[in-house]
């Protein structure tokens, strides 16, 4: 975050306004519609790199179940690399693929890509998010303000994330408990059994 | 475990349904009861039973269309809100063609993520679906989504001219099981003012004595008898004396040699449905019109190829669920196993062709690939029962069919036409009372 960015609301706005097509579904094999792959080739390209076949494998491959969140989250940061600000940036020796990948995987695995787009407090988390993974601070910030501002929104996101994982573990075990009782296994009457 | 009461069993039992439940336990013909099982439903639940029944009855199925589906919106975004296998990918897609489909294996990894979080957990219930795939299930329901069933069979039944009458003191129906191990009970259905219902297994040792299977089914006369293929060919041994007013048949595919059979012995309508308990009865029979006519107005069929994608209208592919009445089970994209084209026939979507399990190839003495369709269409003109065919890993035939009689040579000679006349062949009876019919099966893979 060694250097100064653009104003935060810039890009918080921008995403807010997301366009639908980069929220169609990831291309996965026959599956999808968007080739992510081909959206971050062109980005990359227009920043002056092209990043090769090899590195563009990673965001055609997976399956729905498991790679769907990451790679829109990865389409709605080649929406937000677009802004106008970026552009005047120097953008050559900056981690962009790598903030489009791990970047991309990380925050995925907490929220889901629409709550990335609909939660005020989840817009300014992807737009800081995007800001430190390239080396910038938001205008007007101290290093040591984005630093905190970011991990305080990336921490209570994620307390709020394992609270729920482990309320849906005790969900989970209590379906299993409640479908192994014995009144379960008695069932209830059906005019036809299958 | 605890066992649960009969007031858990019967909520709403009056003393007319103690009464009819006395009477089916302790007829002096009755079979041994080896479980204990009820309706387990609650004053509310019996009405919300009925007007659901009077949605059902007065439902359009549509044409399958996504776009002809209103309620498909909602129901996704809910279930991608509150099941946390669906949860878990993200947000809901927009089009239905988004959604990745499931199969039977992923339910039964742990088919607690397919459970909604809005279910409370006190009342559930599970069902066990047979194996046949290599995938036992349990299956997540509701004594209120067993409930419904009945309101699918009513509307089945109307095609065929047939209203429920059964009411307080009659018995409403009997389900009839073969099977070396069989769950039994007796019960009360609210909804038909408590009449009775049966659950009884044919199979001999579960009787005092045999004749007494004659004797106890003549007494009851139940409305309805339902059942599968192979607890109806024991039903017609029986030579009972019965005037149901229709014979429900669910679980594999009743042939057309053993449904004019039954007809005729029972003189009344022998209704086929395509029934799984993921999401039971999709579909009722009709030869007027050339198929399976779908029952459900809340559950989209999808006919999809290998890859997951759609087929052309008219074509087949395996048929894939999306919706349904079991609010504990909500299905998207649902593969369930079985083969069929959609159509529209008289306006209504029709299952064409179905088969009861994925197509099996066989290898042919020549060495071609036949489709287990092939072997269905070779035997047709016998007008078999039953019949099970199974090629070994050396490519050996075992054909096993159901009251054979004088025409083995005939059927040997079918087969041995379709496979070349070197083909390794053995006929015999079929006797099965293992459980649910597995039609075609083979060691060999294309």
């Amino acid at each position: 975050m060694d250097r100064e960015g653009c104003e935060l609301s810039r890009l918080t706005r921008r995403i807010s306004e997301t366009p639908l097509e980069f929220l169609e579904e990831p291309r996965l094999g026959k599956h999808g519609t968007v080739a992510v792959s081909a959206v971050v080739g062109d980005l990359c390209r227009s920043y002056g790199f092209d990043p090769g076949p090899a590195a563009l494998a990673a965001f055609a491959t997976g399956t729905p179940k498991s790679d769907r969140n990451r790679l829109r989250v990865s389409l709605v940061m080649t929406w937000i690399l677009g802004e106008a600000w970026f552009r005047t940036a120097d953008l050559r020796n900056a981690p962009l693929l790598p903030l489009l990948l791990s970047g991309a995987s990380e925050l995925s695995e907490h929220v889901a890509v629409e709550k990335l787009l609909s939660d005020p407090e989840r817009r300014e988390e992807l737009a800081r998010f995007c800001l430190a993974r390239l080396g910038f601070r938001p205008q007007g910030e101290t290093r040591a303000q984005a630093e905190d501002r970011l991990t305080s929104l990336s921490a209570a996101e994620r307390a709020r994330v394992l609270r729920a994982a482990r309320e849906a573990e005790a969900r989970a075990r209590a379906v299993r408990e409640a479908l192994a009782r014995k009144a379960a296994e008695e069932s209830a009457d059906k005019y036809t059994r299958e | 475990m605890t066992e649960p009461s009969d007031l858990e069993r019967y909520p709403t039992l009056t003393e007319d349904g103690r009464r009819m439940l006395e009477r089916l336990r302790e007829h002096r013909h009755a079979p041994t009861f080896r479980n204990e099982s009820g309706n387990r439903l609650s004053a509310e639940d019996v009405e919300t039973v009925r007007a659901f029944e009077r949605e059902v009855a007065h439902a359009v199925v549509t044409d399958q269309r996504e776009e002809a589906s209103p309620w498909l919106a909602e129901f996704l975004a809910r279930v991608y809100r509150e099941v946390p296998f669906y949860r878990a990918m993200g947000g809901a897609p927009r089009r239905l063609s988004d959604a990745p489909s499931v199969g039977r294996a992923d339910l039964a990894q742990d088919i607690a993520r397919f459970v909604p979080d809005s279910v409370p957990v006190e009342r559930l219930i599970n069902f066990r679906t047979s194996g046949t795939t290599g995938h036992p299930l349990l299956i997540a329901s509701h004594p209120v989504v067993a409930a419904s069933y009945l309101a699918f069979h009513r509307r089945a039944l109307l095609r065929f001219g047939v209203t429920l009458r059964a009411s307080r003191g009659d018995v409403g129906v009997v389900l009839l099981g073969y099977q070396r191990k069989c769950f039994t009970y007796v019960s009360v259905t609210p909804t038909l003012d408590e009449a009775g219902l049966v659950k009884l297994n044919l199979f001999p040792e579960d009787w005092r004595d045999p004749q007494d299977r004659r004797k106890y089914l003549e007494d009851l006369a139940p409305e309805v008898l339902a059942g599968d293929p192979i607890s109806f060919v024991e039903l017609l041994k029986l030579g009972v004396a019965l005037r149901p007013r229709a014979l429900l048949s669910t679980s594999m595919t009743l042939l057309p040699a053993l449904r004019r059979e039954l007809e005729e012995c029972f003189a009344c309508p022998v209704v086929d449905l395509y029934s799984l308990n993921e999401a039971g009865p999709i579909a009722v029979f009709d030869a007027t019109s050339g198929g399976h006519v779908l029952l459900q107005h809340r559950l989209l069929v999808e006919i999809l190829d290998a890859t997951g994608n759609p087929v052309s209208r008219g074509q087949r592919g395996e048929i894939t669920l999306t919706g349904g009445f079991n609010f504990c089970l909500p299905l998207v994209r649902y593969r369930t196993g079985d083969f069929a084209s959609l159509e529209l026939r008289h306006a209504e979507p029709v299952l064409i062709g179905l088969e009861g399990r994925a197509p099996v190839r066989f290898r042919s003495q020549r060495g071609e690939w036949l489709n287990n369709i092939e072997v269905t269409h070779a035997l047709q003109p016998f007008g078999l029962r039953q019949f099970q065919l199974h090629q070994g890993a050396d490519g050996a035939l075992v054909l096993r069919v159901s009251g054979l009689g004088s025409e083995q040579a005939a059927v040997r000679a079918a087969v041995l036409d379709l496979f070349g006349a070197d083909q390794a062949l053995v006929v015999e009876e079929l006797s099965s009372s293992e459980g649910k019919l597995r039609q075609f099966t083979s060691e060999l893979a294309p």
